[in-house]
């Protein structure tokens, strides 16, 4: 181990420097052209899937022919609806819809992965649904809080459900979505394919007010957090039965990756502070013992040794969930690290061992996969650097160059020698074209930073939508926080807005109301609101600048240090703290 | 050859299948061959498909060699027979390269003549590049002088600097022939290496050709080529530079002492002489060139101290390079400490070689020095008592204000010798409105300062302080009366000045052209960089690859001229820019770099603004950028509730529609519902804030007293009204309703308590009410959901019925068919049958035929032997005869079991057909 990591430093310290070379530094990136040939790249594959697989899940761009792979819910159709909208194919999109309502049928006996199930059929049908009234589908009344996609949405999440009964309310794995659990399938689940599911299940919970999804998705993230390590890590897998760690690997990517996404996202959705602090706190242990030069690594998760230096495709994520709380600078440092490999194979190898600078065995497959696209396209957003669309640019030459065949883009087999498979994952068109074109194109909707917005009427008065902010599932499937507002909170609050705009209005300061006395009625208040609310009461006024200790809100960000002016075109800068 | 469909090929064609079936296969490969797939089929869930085989990367008609199969053993092959080549390593997929491509071919257009440029595709994985060379990236680009190489080419992948660099691997050593030569060497900004050998002796001198080796060497570790070899053959010429031995080298420096190579110390090798080079070499000015990869580079140079960032378009052929030698001059002098003489020669040759060039550029600038020259002779200046600006010490509070009509558009104002009381008076007033301050950190010294007027932007006005003692304040205290009007017109003539701020930056002139008898020290930049304790380090970047970061730091982006000069302090977390109208002129520099030395700086933190804000078309909310904050936010007369944002913040964001719904809400007339972008734009620092989102409340009538939205609280709509409501003074509706309340009678008011207190029960009923029927809606609703569910089930079930009544209908279908055709056979077989029958009646009667022969026979064979034979006889004939009669029906049921089997196989070639 020891001669491994002098391996490592050594390596790191000699290839990085010059691992940028030249760049196009000060020559513009034609946006424009890009958007345009990403388009093209979507068509190709999508018109291929129409034609040869359909109604197959997907299309296998070797023979031309489909397959069913997740399940057998045309699951490339899904998955690629909402990348319809966002390249502004109306019609197409509509048409879909109607397909899917009366093709789509979750009564099947088939063993389907909960997890996968859960982000691409219940995410895609979600984010479908919350956008159909964009796409100019005729809703039905009462939508966004009703609606056949929701249905569909809600009865395939409701398939799910049986997975979830197990004594620590970790769900299961695979579910029949006929019979329920099979009898003797194994209880061990990835902790992504547990920690998973607040973001379509809270999404479902609050538009169709039934508590039951968002109660088992929050006793599932409960109950990993409670088994984490003493020094704050979660392994790979677990026993959902008796809780034994069965794959003690920690690091933030296969097997783990989405269960962080989602409590960073889980927190913005859902303005909840306990999955950010949890969040916070595994930052923590992820930066004490997996980091190491802006790599994160494989450690074990109750002693923190390196298990394994290698760098894996589906982390690199990470940076454009840091990019969301404001950790750019890291963020930054940690994007240029995988860069380079892209810069060395024309594409991400599954595994890719640090020291050796080279591919693992057996792991040298690129499957077209999204995430270091959509880490560029955060991170466009808050840096503007121009070294994120030149990965876009790269990403776009070698997805043509190397992958496209007669009936679609293949996966990369081996990036050694650019061998393809006979396979086009569903999420080639729901994520990586979805992130390409939304990174060439600064004014999609999606990137709405406020400024336009829908009104819809509502029994209860009138709700605000499509006001930007969106949240990508971990398919990238994105739910609009304003609906969920809509649908539930909005009821609670209407008459407390009334009552407070009478006031307004006829400027009766009623004493009952100030500020701080009804505050503390809102649902969610930590303990140390609470604390406070009951010290302040003494006084009977609020003021706010006598809390004695400043606390660092949750739910924010920090602002951009003064070194973010320059830390583009690859220049970082290190912490001063 | 086993995959399922075959193996059926096989079953039905039977032998000859096998044949067919290989057919098909070669078929098919030269189909796919066409696009160069080559499918390897072994099982049909794991087909494969090799890379595509590489095509020409760079066009037939191009001056690059293409070698797209990876011939690394040909391009070394050919690379004998060319003084310089190029290699450009490449791979077909990667963008970088792709990009890259078509700056080679322009520089292999200029160059083909004298370099050989060869592209290799180094990925293709049967090349011999591949299996030789291991690269991180691509493209890699290597320069070979004949032997020597490979040097690898690590610049920005722009034509002019490969061409640059390719030009410099053709010719590392610089032939110094002449002494203009020599002074022209030696005036350029990079440092310069000499070496002096005589070429008398035959075929080269000794060492000449380890320097020449060693220019070639620190191109390697050098990509920039920052030091220049030039070779001095001339005697005359090398005794300039003290040189006199052949084989000496000379390493020339301005402001320390230039070094001969220690031949004694040091073993003479390329590599040595390299390092010392290096090693040895002054810099005053640091070229900044970003490789585009993750990299410290600012992060060091920046932790090092206050940096002055020059950004100018820099094209590396240009023969000469006037703004980057004006520069050089500043940075000279300001690190000039010891004011050593040595370098006052080449400083003066800089000029003079460069002034017509110079002049030809920067004219305005030049008539504008000349012109101050011819002012000097009639100033017009007063002395004057500045006010006690805040931490003024005492003695510093006399000026000699003078005003100087500079450039000449009216240059009849020129001559003007006396003292223009009204301009006086207005260069007063700017004075006081920069809230300049000046300082000596040497008394007795004097420090003056220009200013733009405002009444016509061509005339300065410089304004000079120096230390005055009691005694001089008294000698000139009776001409101060003068100067109580100005301090009366400060107030009113404040706007006007206020809005010319961002036009006139404050610098400092360092020529004392008014007061010959006070000596002047320290007010030019000559050796600041050792007086001040604010040391600047001068950087400079190619603004035509670079200006990102001038943009980052103020510069417009939409400027002709992309010159742009910038102090970034990282320590004080602030950056001061140099108006982008001024052009980088010396004096300009000085001023701006006077200006940050001194104690108490003028120099304002530039704040960077937003300048491209687009107002939506539903702006309900204001967008306030750093240009509008003071108007929108601190002037407005609302109050104002402003949100601190980042588009990226996660958490800014999903907030978007809770501020809507609350601007949506609130009377616009007394309220404004703001917001500003923190990241790109800059505010003072009172107005920062460390977190996002912040929501800070600023009262209509106490705009110092903001509130922040307590962060405890979550931001939910009640909330904010609470909060907006509980320091809101709402300045229409409360003096309306005083007086009302006040004139109303007791009763009527009591009345009216009354009734308000009615109505609220009222709502409040309504309001049960209405929650009343909200959960009836919400009943009703999720029993219309699912009824809906049901109705989509059943619709779905009425689907799966019909798709099962469809098939079902094949189905049956199928079976009639089979049926029938079973029918058939049966009455095939039935026939066969009856055929049988008959033929076995046939038999029979045959049979009955042959017994009443065989009777007749024996009737015959009585009556001719006459003789009685034995019973026995008899019988045994009988059953001989009837023998083949069985045998032959015999014959005919296996026929009949032969038929019947045959039925079967067909039935089951039916079966089988379907299944398939």
């Amino acid at each position: 181990m020891l001669r491994s990591w002098d391996l490592l430093c050594c390596l790191w310290a000699l290839h990085l420097p010059g691992a940028g070379e030249g760049a196009a530094a000060g020559r513009e990136i034609d946006t424009a052209h890009y958007r345009e040939r990403v388009k093209a790249m979507f068509y190709h594959a999508y018109n291929n899937y129409l034609e040869n697989a359909f109604p197959y899940d997907e299309l296998r761009p070797l023979t031309c022919d489909g397959q069913d792979t997740w399940g057998s819910f045309s699951l490339t159709l899904i998955d690629a609806l909402d990348t319809l909208l966002i390249l502004g194919n109306v019609s197409e999109f509509q048409r879909v819809v109607n397909v899917l309502q009366q093709g789509v049928d979750f009564d099947i006996d088939v063993n389907a992965s909960v997890f996968e199930t859960n982000i691409r059929v219940v995410g895609g049908l979600l984010s479908a649904h919350l956008l159909s009234k964009k796409a100019g589908v005729e809703v039905e009344a009462g939508w966004p809080c009703s609606g056949p996609l929701l249905r569909m949405a809600e009865e395939a999440a409701r398939k799910l459900l049986p997975a979830f009964q197990t004594p620590t309310g970790m769900p299961y794995g695979t579910v029949n979505l006929l019979h329920g659990v099979n009898a003797g399938e194994t209880s061990v689940t990835c902790t992504a394919g547990i920690g998973t599911f607040i973001i379509e299940f809270a999404t479902l919970s609050h538009l169709t007010g039934d508590q039951v999804f968002e109660d088992v998705a929050r006793k599932a993230l409960k109950a990993l957090w409670k088994n984490r390590s003493d020094i704050g890590l979660v392994g790979n897998h677990i026993d959902v039965v008796t809780a034994k760690w069965v794959a003690q690997d920690a690091g933030i990517g296969a097997g783990v990756d989405s269960y962080f996404e989602y409590l960073v996202k889980g927190a913005i959705l859902l303005h909840d502070e306990e999955l950010m602090s949890m969040f916070l706190e595994y930052n923590k242990a992820i930066r004490n013992y997996t980091k190491f030069d802006d790599w994160y690594l494989w450690v074990q998760m109750y002693k923190g040794t390196v298990s394994m230096p290698v760098f894996q495709s589906l982390e690199a994520y990470w940076p454009g969930l840091q990019s969301l709380i404001g950790d750019i600078n890291n963020a930054m440092r940690t994007f240029l690290n995988y860069y380079t490999v892209w810069k060395q194979f024309g594409g991400l190898p599954e595994f890719y061992n640090i020291p050796q600078g080279y591919t693992v065995e057996k792991r040298e497959g690129y499957p077209l996969r999204p995430e270091l696209i959509e880490s560029a396209m955060y991170l466009y957003r808050a840096t503007q650097d121009p070294t994120l669309l030149e990965l876009g640019r790269d990403a776009v030459e070698s997805i043509e160059k190397i992958s496209k065949v007669e009936c679609g883009f293949a996966t990369i087999k081996d990036l050694r020698d650019h061998r393809l498979d006979n396979r086009m994952e569903s999420f080639f068109l729901a994520e990586t074209v979805k992130y390409l074109y939304l990174l060439f194109d600064p004014d999609n909707f999606i990137h709405n930073d406020g400024s336009a917005f829908d009104v819809v009427p509502m029994p209860y008065g009138e709700c605000i939508l499509g006001a930007g902010g969106y949240i990508f599932n971990t398919e990238a499937h994105p739910v609009d926080p304003a609906a969920l507002h809509c649908c539930r909170k909005q009821k609670e609050e209407q008459w407390e807005v009334e009552d407070l705009m009478r006031e307004f209005l006829f400027l009766k300061k009623s004493k009952k109301s100030t500020f701080k006395r009804t505050a503390d009625h809102s649902e969610r208040e930590s303990q140390t609101a609470s604390a406070n609310v009951s010290s302040e009461r003494s006084k009977g006024e609020m003021n706010p600048e006598k809390n004695t200790k400043r606390r660092i809100p949750l739910l924010s960000c920090p602002n951009q240090p003064f070194t973010s002016k320059l830390s583009v075109l690859g220049q970082v800068f290190l912490d001063n703290t | 050859f086993k995959s399922p469909w075959s193996y059926q090929l096989q079953r039905r064609l039977g032998a000859l299948g096998v044949l067919e079936c290989l057919h098909i296969f070669f078929c098919c490969c030269i189909m796919l061959s066409k696009y160069f797939l080559f499918l390897s089929l072994s099982r049909a869930k794991d087909v494969t498909m090799a890379a595509k085989v590489p095509v020409n990367f760079f066009s037939s008609k191009s001056q690059v060699l293409d070698l797209f199969r990876g011939q690394l053993d040909y391009a070394d092959y050919i690379r004998q027979d060319s003084e310089v080549v190029l290699y450009f390593f490449y791979a077909p997929w990667c963008g970088q390269s792709i990009a890259a491509r078509k700056e080679i071919e322009q520089v292999a257009s200029r160059l083909a003549d004298q370099v050989l440029f060869v592209a290799v595709n180094c990925w293709w994985n049967q090349g011999k590049c591949r299996k030789q060379k291991h690269f991180f990236y691509f493209p890699v680009i290597y320069l070979y002088h004949r032997s020597f190489g490979p040097i690898e080419y690590k610049g920005p992948m722009s034509a002019v600097y490969i061409e640059k660099f390719v030009r410099r691997v053709m010719t590392p050593l610089l032939y110094i022939s002449s002494r203009s030569k020599l002074l022209d060497f030696l005036s350029n900004y990079e440092p310069g290496v000499l070496g002096y050998f005589e070429f008398n002796a035959s075929p080269q001198p000794p060492g000449y050709l380890i320097f020449f080796t060693s220019a070639l060497h620190s191109l390697k570790k050098d990509y920039l080529g920052t030091i220049h070899f030039g070779v001095i053959t001339d005697r005359q010429i090398a005794k300039e530079i003290s040189l006199t031995r052949s084989g000496s080298v000379y390493l020339h420096r301005r402001v320390n002492t230039s070094l001969i190579y220690p031949n004694e110390v040091m073993n003479y090798t390329a590599e040595n002489i390299c390092k010392w080079a290096l090693e040895n070499r002054e810099t005053f000015i640091h070229w900044l060139r970003p490789h585009g990869g993750k990299s410290l580079l600012l992060n060091n140079e920046l932790k090092k101290g206050p940096a002055l960032f020059f950004f100018i378009p820099f094209n590396p052929l240009a023969e000469s390079h006037p703004l980057l030698d004006e520069i050089t001059k500043v940075a000279l002098e300001y690190n000039n400490c010891n004011k050593s003489q040595a370098a006052e020669p080449v400083l003066q040759h800089l000029r003079d070689a460069n002034s017509p060039d110079f002049e030809s550029i920067v004219p305005h600038a030049r008539t504008q020095v000349a012109d101050t020259y011819s002012i000097t002779k009639y100033p017009c200046c007063n002395t004057v008592v500045l006010p006690q600006w805040h931490l003024i010490s005492r003695t510093h509070n006399v000026c000699e204000l003078c005003v100087n009509q500079t450039v000449g558009v009216k240059p009849s104002k020129v001559n003007v010798p006396q003292c223009n009381f009204l301009e006086i008076e207005a260069a007063l007033d700017s004075f006081y409105l920069k809230e300049h301050t000046f300082f000596q950190f040497v008394s007795n010294t004097i420090e003056c300062s220009n200013f733009l007027s405002f009444y016509s932007p061509f005339s300065y006005y410089t304004a000079c302080c120096r230390t005055v003692n009691r005694g001089l304040i008294n000698l000139i205290s009776s001409e101060k009366t003068i100067f109580q009007t100005p301090k009366v017109t400060f107030s009113s003539n404040g706007k006007k000045g206020k809005d010319d701020t961002h036009h006139s930056i404050p610098h400092i002139e360092d020529r004392n052209y008014f007061t010959s008898d006070l000596s002047v020290n320290g007010t030019h930049i000559t050796g600041l960089r050792c007086r001040t304790n604010k040391t600047l380090n001068f950087y400079l970047l190619d603004s035509n690859l670079f200006w990102m970061y001038a943009e980052r730091l103020g510069a417009s982006r939409s400027t002709d001229m992309k010159a742009f000069a910038a102090i970034v302090d990282l320590k004080e977390e602030a950056h001061y820019t140099l108006d982008q109208n001024q052009t980088l002129i010396k004096s300009a520099l000085e001023n701006f770099i006077q200006n940050f030395s001194i104690l108490y700086s003028p120099l304002k933190r530039h704040l960077v603004g937003d300048s491209s804000v687009h107002f939506p078309a539903q702006h309900i909310i204001t967008e306030v950028t750093t240009n509008t904050f003071r108007d929108v936010v601190v002037l407005s007369e609302k109050n104002v509730l402003l949100l601190y944002y980042a588009q990226w913040c996660g958490f800014c964001a999903s907030l978007n529609h809770i501020f809507i719904q609350l601007a949506r809400l609130l009377p616009p007339n007394n309220f404004t519902v703001a917001r500003i972008d923190v990241t790109r734009n800059d505010l003072p620092w009172e107005f920062m804030t460390d977190r996002l989102p912040t929501i800070l409340f600023f009262p209509y009538n106490r705009k110092d007293k903001s509130v922040k939205f307590p962060e405890d609280f979550s931001v939910t709509l009640p909330n904010l009204l609470k909060f907006i409501l509980h320091y809101s003074s709402l300045p229409s509706a409360a003096p309306d309703l005083e007086p009302f309340a006040k004139a109303c009678p007791q009763g009527e008011r009591v009345l009216q308590q009354q009734h308000i207190s009615h109505l609220r029960s009222e709502i409040q009923k309504l309001r049960s009410e209405v929650s009343a029927l909200h959960q009836a809606q919400d009943q009703l609703e999720a029993q219309l959901s699912e009824a809906r569910r049901e109705e989509h089930k059943l619709q779905q079930q009425k689907h799966t019925l019909e798709k099962q009544h469809s098939i079902l209908q094949l189905h049956s279908e199928q079976l009639q068919a089979l049926y029938e055709q079973k029918n058939r056979e049966l009455e095939e077989m039935a026939e066969k049958l009856q055929e049988l029958a008959d033929a076995s009646e046939n038999l029979l009667t045959e049979n009955a035929l042959l017994k009443v022969l065989l009777a007749a026979m024996e009737g015959k064979l009585e009556n001719r032997d006459e003789t009685k034979k034995s019973i026995q006889s008899e019988e045994t004939l009988s059953t001989h005869d009837i023998g083949p009669v069985l045998t032959a029906i015999d014959r005919l049921h296996e026929r009949e079991r032969l038929d019947v089997s045959n039925i079967d196989t067909t039935v089951m070639e039916h079966k089988e057909n379907r299944t398939e």
